[in-house]
């Protein structure tokens, strides 16, 4: 004995069972899901902390007559610059894992994640790797220059993981079929991957910056 | 003999069809596992009481302590300790917690005719992260290493160097710790007043009250990452030897300043911006008029925050910054004024050209505009930078800002705590006792916080521990001891009022005092589902449209927008408020508490240096989330 469901005027879009009534809801819906703005949410919080970081990175080098320090070599530029083209190319196919998903091709939605989580490891492991060896070379611990660099760079790090995380936990749920849950959760995550570009050329762009 | 059956009121089939769907289970485990953003407002409610418990008991140990020249209450090392938890618990556990946490919970939802936030397990989630933090926090008082640097914690004292145990430690991971709870609340307030409202309530038809807290939520999103970023320098500076803010290598204790003010400034109007919107729910329901000026009050409640982030520096004029930056600072000060006037203004006019109840609701919103033009007229004075240098770190400043604070900020929690009570336990309040309360705690906060000024200009530095006598300070401070007790006099008989209330006050109905929003259109208290029907909306103050409650009646005997297909909830438009879909809302989980749970665990071993276990306990985290959302809210 439920309420007349034909005098509601707008999908009941989680209440989609199959993969046809979830693309047939998510596209009559009006506007991004609430999913969509708690990742806008969160990404405005994190880029403020970037921001903070990056505002301290400056602070601290027009407090310093010699930038980098002395007995510091300046940061090498290529092999960053090459690291994350490669990470820029990953967010085309979290784009059109999203648009897949949307428009009920699951398999498609699979292969593009996949893709993706590949080129995500691969970086994520070479640069884990290269900080590593950078922390060689000089310690975090020499002066506020290294200190800004490795923390920096660490927290960076830390957001591509938190990315690669998102996107195998995405990969397993759609591994399961699709619910109106996933499609949302896909665009979140799409929209949390381009962010973390966006970061990861902040940061890169401001270490960079030091040979200026 | 034919048998007369009472007709069953137009749609009660609905309404029991709701009462099922959403009966919350019973016992403890309801309450451990709760999403319903009443009973979270509620568990907020009284954790926020038990903490300004806490923060007034240091406060009235530091009262006494100065109470007569060369005092020996407690030792200089405690009161470092009291001065710097009181001002923690105040500002981080008390005040934000109690509207954010508290009132917005329990009200937004209510006001903007939604059955829950957007995010229900993440606002459980905030919740017991924050118990979890303010546990994290005061265990360190009790262990006798509570923070000890003040709550703006300046380095250098705050490093390691001057401050070696681990009282710092707790101060930083406390406070990351408890930005969590914040950030997570403010992001919910901001998704939930944007697509949660009822279908019809456009941005201009919303209420003045999720105005301010949707200002409050923005600055509490932009201003708390800095103060986390802050507090990840200090606990590198202090844990692993980095050089932030060691001047030696390359780093500035200055900058701790600037970070920190740059979160602190807008804080203190994410203090006050929700007591506005406190003061905008009860003008009108005491004046039975609508707001003056609606529009501007909206945008000068946003404003207030905007122009908070560019205002950091007026607290560092007397660190040696150039001139020409003390001047900008000093003139963007200035433009704060113009839209807290405009407020000011508007509540005025209202109270003015309505016909005012003096209730003891209202009573404390006039105290509060008393007291926060009182306070605003003391903040004016510091941008003359020459005064600012002269007064600073006296306790000029200590007056100033507890005007503002206890004035502007707590005056409207306790006038909404009598407003609100009817909605919330289904019984009104004794009114004389209200009143008196009012009355006294007024006396008391005046007695209190204004010799404070007298001695500043006399030359009584902040945060001394005691002072000889002869200096003209003694007639003051002793004064100031006597109006804190008197304050804490009212206050105590404010909640034995409350208490007794609740056992003993007559029944409430659902709207005692025709109040404009929707929060009263429905019973008091509020039944889980919040509304049998999806409320039709046409103004901000959708209780005085009678034709649309009409409206609302026959829905529901027609059983139309009911929503009973299960945890149902409308989303829509962010701006126009046009019906977007219908979602499925997620209900009742154990993860949350199992998550803040693993938190501490992180925190904690941060705090004794294990990172490795630190780390562990991360990936605990991880799994956690694993599991909750193992099961999604439609399965």
């Amino acid at each position: 004995m439920s309420a007349d469901p034909a005098r509601v005027p707008v999908p009941r879009t989680t209440g989609a069972e199959s993969p046809a009534e979830v693309v047939a809801a998510v596209r009559r819906r009006a506007g991004p899901p609430a999913a969509w703005w708690g990742m806008v949410v969160l990404i405005a919080s994190e880029a403020t902390l970037f921001g903070a970081f990056i505002g301290t990175y400056y602070y601290l080098r027009f407090e310093t007559p010699v930038w980098p320090p002395l007995g510091i070599p300046e940061p090498k530029v290529v092999v960053p610059l090459i690291l994350i083209g490669c990470l820029a190319l990953t967010a085309p196919p979290m784009l059109l894992a999203y648009r897949a998903a949307a428009a009920g091709r699951l398999r498609a939605a699979r292969g593009y994640l996949v893709l993706a989580l590949v080129v995500q490891a691969g970086y994520f492991a070479f640069e884990v790797h290269d900080f590593r060896d950078q922390l060689h070379t000089y310690g975090i611990t020499r002066n506020a220059y290294s200190s800004i660099y490795y923390t920096l760079l660490g927290a960076d790090h830390a957001h591509v993981l938190l990315g690669i995380l998102f996107t195998a936990w995405l990969l397993a749920k759609l591994a399961g079929g699709l619910t109106t849950y996933r499609v949302n959760a896909a665009q979140a995550i799409a929209w949390y991957w381009v962010a973390v570009i966006l970061l990861t050329f902040a940061v890169i762009g401001t270490l960079l910056s030091a040979r200026v | 003999m034919a048998v007369v059956v009472p007709p069953r009121p137009a749609g009660a089939e609905y309404v029991e069809r709701l009462e099922r769907q959403w009966a919350s289970r019973p016992g403890v485990l309801g309450w451990l596992t709760t999403t319903d953003h009443k009973r979270i407002g509620l568990l907020y409610f009284w954790t926020t009481l038990a903490f300004f418990g806490a923060g007034g008991v240091e406060a009235l140990i530091m009262r006494t302590q100065l109470s007569t020249p060369n005092e020996h209450v407690v030792s200089p090392g405690t009161y470092d300790e009291l001065f710097s938890m009181h001002g923690i618990t105040m500002i981080f556990f008390f005040i934000i917690p109690m509207t954010t946490g508290a009132f917005g919970n329990y009200l937004i939802p209510l006001m903007i005719g939604a059955r829950d936030m957007a995010f229900p397990r993440m606002n459980a989630l905030s919740y017991w992260i924050f118990l979890a933090s303010g546990l994290f926090i005061y265990t360190s008082l009790f262990m006798g290493m509570a923070p000890n640097a003040g709550w703006f914690d300046y380095v250098p004292l705050a490093s390691r160097q001057f401050d070696p145990g681990r009282n710092i430690d707790f101060y930083c991971l406390g406070i990351i710790f408890n930005s969590i709870a914040s950030t997570l609340t403010a992001g919910q307030f901001i998704v939930t007043i944007f697509k949660s409202r009822a279908p019809g309530m456009s941005l201009n038809r919303m209420p003045l009250f999720c105005f301010a807290f949707l200002a409050a939520s923005l600055g509490l999103l932009f201003a708390l990452p800095v103060l986390s970023a802050n507090t990840i320098f200090l606990f590198l500076d202090r844990n692993i030897g980095t050089h932030f803010f060691d001047p030696a290598r390359g780093g500035s204790p200055l900058l701790w300043q600037h970070l920190f003010w740059i979160f602190g400034h807008p804080e203190v109007y994410i203090l006050i911006v929700p007591a506005f919107g406190i003061a905008t729910s009860i003008i009108p329901a005491f004046t039975q008029r609508r707001l003056t000026a609606f529009p501007l009050v909206a945008i000068a409640e946003l404003l207030v925050v905007f122009i908070g982030f560019g205002v950091w520096a007026h607290h560092m004029f007397a660190t040696g910054m150039p001139t020409i930056s003390m001047v900008f600072f000093a003139a963007a000060t200035a433009m704060v004024v113009i839209p807290s006037t405009i407020q000011v203004f508007a509540w005025c006019m209202s109270m003015v050209t309505g016909s005012a109840r003096f209730r003891t609701p209202l009573l404390f919103i006039a105290g509060f505009i008393f007291m926060f033009v009182t306070g605003g007229l003391t903040g004016i004075m510091f941008l003359a930078i020459p005064f600012d240098q002269q007064v600073t770190d006296t306790y000029f400043i200590i007056a100033h800002f507890h005007y503002i604070i206890f004035g502007a900020a707590v005056f409207p929690i306790f006038g909404g705590m009598y407003f609100w009570f009817p909605k919330v336990t289904g019984r009104m309040y004794f009114e004389r006792p209200g009143q008196i309360s009012f009355w006294i705690i007024f006396v008391g906060t005046n007695l209190l916080f204004f010799p404070m000024h007298i001695v500043g200009l006399l030359g009584m530095t902040r945060r001394v521990y005691t002072y000889p006598g002869g200096l003209g300070w003694t007639a003051f401070n002793f004064a100031e001891t006597v109006g804190g007790f008197i304050t804490l006099v009212g206050i105590l008989l404010l909640f034995g009022n409350l208490v007794v209330s609740y056992f003993r006050a007559p029944r409430a109905d659902q709207d005692p005092w025709h109040g404009p929003t929707l929060e009263w259109t429905t019973t008091s208290p509020p039944p889980e589902y919040n509304f049998a029907v999806v409320p039709t909306v046409t103004s901000p103050y959708p209780n005085w449209d009678d034709a649309d409650r009409e409206r609302d009646r026959a829905k529901l005997a027609r059983g139309v927008l009911v929503l009973d297909e299960g945890h149902e909830q409308p989303a829509v438009t962010p701006v126009d408020g046009r019906f977007a879909e219908i979602v499925e809302m997620p209900n009742e989980s154990p993860w949350p508490v199992v998550l803040a749970i693993s938190l501490a665990l992180v925190f904690t071993m941060l705090l004794i240096e294990k990172y490795v276990i630190a780390g562990l306990m991360g990936i605990l985290c991880l799994i956690t989330l694993l599991a909750w959302s193992w099961k999604e809210p439609q399965e």
